[in-house]
C-alpha cells in the first residue's frame, strides 16, 4: 500500500514536470532568444542561454517597423470590440433571461451560427460591405467585426449571470415606478459587474488576438494591428529571428501579466463556459 | 389594481425584450446572414477582380464541377481533414488524461491551472512563430534535444518535408489548444456527484471500469460541445499556419481556408473563392449536424 503511494507520488512529480517543461518551455525560449545576439541565435549547436545579453532585438523590433503603432491599433481595437460586444451582449442576454419575449432558441441558434460559421465563408462580402462603407483600414470596420465575434460569447456568459440574481429585486424596483431600462442598469447591471468583467477579458483577449480580419480588412500601416505587424518583419531573403522574438515578447508578456493577475476569474470564467454555455 | 400593473409592468418588460435584441440582431444579419447568402450568390458567377469592368456572369454550378478537377482543392481538402481528426483526437485524448489529473488534490495544483493559460493566451500567430524557429533544422532547438536523447539520429527537417511538415503543424495546434481542451473537461468532472465514485469503490469496480461507466457518460455533454468547437475550429485552420509553413512544402500544409484566401486576395478570383468558400460552408454544417445534441445543450434556456 505504502509503497504504490510512493509509486503513484513518483508518477505525479514526473507528470508535473513534464507537463510543466512543455507547456512553458516554448514561451522561455522565445524569451531567452529575443536576448541573444545574431551570433548566439545562430549558432550550431544552439545555445541555451545567451552568451551575451542585449536589448538590440528589442530597439529593432520598434525601429524596423512602427511597432508602438500597432500596439495602439490593437489597443484601440481592441477595447472598442470589448466595450461594443458587452454593450450588445448584455442588452440581448438580459432580453434573453429576465423576459418572456418569443423566438429565444431561434435567437439562441441565430447566434451560435456566429460561432459555427468558417469565416471565410463570409470574409469576402465582408470586405466588400467595409469597403463601400469606406471602413477598410480603420478602427471601427474591424471593431464591428471583432463585436460580431465575440458576441456569442458575451451573451452565453452575462445571461447565466443574469439568471443568477433574485426577480422580486427589479419588480419591486418597477412597481415603485422604475423603467426597465432604469431597472436594467441601475439594478441588474451593477449585480452582475463581476461577470460583466469576466467576459470582457474573453472578448478582450480574443479580439486582440484577431488576425485573418486584421489581415484582410487592415493592410496599411497606419492602422495595422500586432498579429499582422509581427508577420512582416521578415523578408524574402531574411528572417530577423531575434527582432521577432522580442517583439512577441512584447505583446504577449502584458497579456500574460493580465491573465496572471486575473487567472481565477479567467478560469472559472473558462469552465462556466464548459458546462453551461 | 396591483394585478394589473403587474401584467402590464411585464408586457412592457417584454417588449423591451424584443427591442434589447436589436443592437445584436443588425450585426448579425449584416454581418453573418447577408455575407453568407453573398458567398451563396457568388459562387454561381464568374467573377474576377482583373475583369471587374465586364461585371459578373451567371455560370450556374460550373464553379462547383470545376472543384472535381481542381487537384489544388483536393489537397488542402485532404490537408485539412486530417489535420483535423488528428489534432482534436489528440487534443480530447490527451484533454482528458490532464483533467483528470488536474482534478486530484496534489501540490502544485495551482502552478499547474496557471500554465495551462499561457498556451491560451498567446496569440496564434506568435505560437506559430515559436514553433517555427523550434522546428529549423541546424538550429532548432527540437532537433538538438532529440538528438541528445538520441531518438534520432540526423537532424529532421521538420518543416521541409511534406509530411513532416504536417506533423509538426499538429504538434503546435494541440500545444496551443490541449491545456483549453483539458479546462473546459475538467469543469464537466467536477460537476460529476462524489457519492457516485464512492459506490462505484464500494462495488469493487476497476478505475477503468469507473471511468468507461461513470466518468464518461457524465461528462459526454461537455464533451461534445467542447469537441465540436474544436473540429470547427481546427477545420477552419489559417493563422497557424500563415505563420508556420505558408502552406508549404508543396501545398502541403494548405488548408481550404488558405487555399480560399488565396484564391480571392492573391489570385482576385470571387467566383471560385465563393464556390470554395460555400464547400467549407457545407462540410461545417454537417459537422454541425453531427452535434445535433451538443448545439440544442447550447441553445437551451
Amino acid at each position: 500500500m505504502v509503497r504504490s503511494k510512493r509509486l503513484q507520488n513518483i508518477f505525479y512529480g514526473l507528470f508535473f514536470i513534464f507537463f510543466i517543461g512543455m507547456i512553458v518551455f516554448p514561451f522561455i525560449w522565445q524569451f531567452l532568444n529575443s536576448f541573444k545576439t545574431q551570433a548566439d541565435l545562430f549558432s550550431i549547436p544552439p545555445i541555451i542561454f545567451p552568451t551575451k545579453w542585449t536589448l538590440q532585438n528589442y530597439i529593432d523590433a520598434f525601429t524596423r517597423q512602427p511597432f508602438l503603432l500597432y500596439i495602439k491599433n490593437s489597443f484601440v481595437i481592441a477595447l472598442g470590440s470589448t466595450v461594443l460586444s458587452i454593450f450588445a451582449g448584455s442588452l440581448a442576454a438580459y432580453s434573453i433571461s429576465r423576459t418572456n419575449i418569443k423566438f429565444k432558441k431561434t435567437y439562441l441558434l441565430l447566434l451560435l451560427s456566429i460561432t459555427l460559421l468558417p469565416p471565410i465563408t463570409i470574409i469576402n462580402p465582408v470586405y466588400l460591405i467595409m469597403r463601400k462603407l469606406h471602413l477598410l483600414n480603420t478602427y471601427w470596420g474591424l471593431t464591428i467585426v471583432n463585436t460580431t465575434i465575440g458576441l456569442p460569447m458575451a451573451v452565453w456568459f452575462l445571461a447565466t449571470f443574469f439568471e443568477s440574481i433574485p426577480n422580486q429585486l427589479e419588480e419591486s424596483a418597477m412597481i415603485d415606478g422604475a423603467t426597465i431600462f432604469q431597472s436594467f442598469y441601475k439594478i441588474v447591471l451593477p449585480l452582475v459587474a463581476p461577470g460583466i468583467f469576466t467576459v470582457s477579458i474573453l472578448v478582450f483577449i480574443a479580439a486582440w488576438n484577431q488576425y485573418l480580419f486584421a489581415l484582410v480588412l487592415n493592410p496599411l500601416r497606419i492602422r495595422r494591428t500586432v498579429t499582422v505587424g509581427l508577420t512582416l518583419y521578415q523578408t524574402d531573403y531574411a528572417i530577423p529571428w531575434g527582432t521577432m522574438s522580442a517583439a512577441s515578447i512584447i505583446v504577449t508578456v502584458p497579456l500574460l501579466i493580465l491573465v496572471l493577475i486575473l487567472q481565477r476569474r479567467i478560469i472559472s470564467g473558462l469552465m462556466e463556459g464548459g458546462v453551461k454555455g | 389594481m396591483k394585478g394589473d400593473e403587474g401584467v402590464s409592468v411585464a408586457k412592457s418588460k417584454d417588449r423591451m425584450g424584443y427591442i434589447f435584441l436589436i443592437p445584436s440582431v443588425i450585426l448579425i444579419i449584416g454581418l453573418i446572414f447577408y455575407p453568407v447568402f453573398n458567398t451563396l450568390y457568388l459562387s454561381l458567377f464568374k467573377y474576377r477582380i482583373q475583369t471587374l469592368a465586364l461585371g459578373k456572369k451567371f455560370i450556374g454550378f460550373a464553379n462547383f464541377t470545376r472543384l472535381f478537377s481542381d487537384e489544388t482543392f483536393y489537397n488542402s481538402l485532404k490537408f485539412t481533414l486530417i489535420f483535423t481528426f488528428a489534432a482534436v483526437i489528440i487534443e480530447t485524448i490527451l484533454g482528458i488524461c490532464f483533467a483528470l489529473i488536474m482534478k486530484k488534490k496534489i501540490p502544485g495544483q495551482g502552478i499547474i491551472r496557471t500554465s495551462i493559460l499561457i498556451p491560451w493566451a498567446i496569440p496564434t500567430i506568435i505560437s506559430g512563430l515559436m514553433w517555427k524557429f523550434m522546428y529549423t533544422d541546424q538550429i532548432g532547438i527540437i532537433n538538438f534535444i532529440l538528438q541528445k536523447l538520441h531518438l534520432i539520429q540526423g537532424a529532421i527537417p521538420w518543416l521541409l518535408r511534406g509530411d513532416m511538415a504536417i506533423i509538426a503543424t499538429i504538434i503546435a495546434d494541440v500545444w496551443k489548444t490541449t491545456p483549453y481542451m483539458s479546462l473546459l473537461i475538467l469543469s464537466g468532472l467536477q460537476t460529476i456527484p462524489k457519492h457516485l465514485y464512492e459506490a462505484a469503490e464500494i462495488d469493487g469496480a476497476s478505475k477503468w471500469k469507473t471511468f468507461i461507466h461513470i466518468t464518461l457518460p457524465l461528462i459526454k455533454p461537455v464533451l461534445s460541445v467542447a469537441i465540436l468547437f474544436r473540429v470547427l475550429a481546427t477545420f477552419r485552420i489559417y493563422d497557424l499556419i500563415a505563420v508556420l509553413t505558408n502552406g508549404g512544402p508543396a501545398n502541403s500544409t494548405q488548408s481550404l481556408s488558405m487555399y480560399t484566401i488565396k484564391t480571392y486576395f492573391s489570385y482576385g478570383n470571387l467566383g471560385y473563392g465563393a464556390t470554395l468558400a460555400v464547400v467549407t460552408f457545407i462540410i461545417s454544417l454537417v459537422i454541425s449536424l453531427l452535434f445535433l445534441d451538443a448545439i440544442k445543450s447550447k441553445i437551451q434556456r
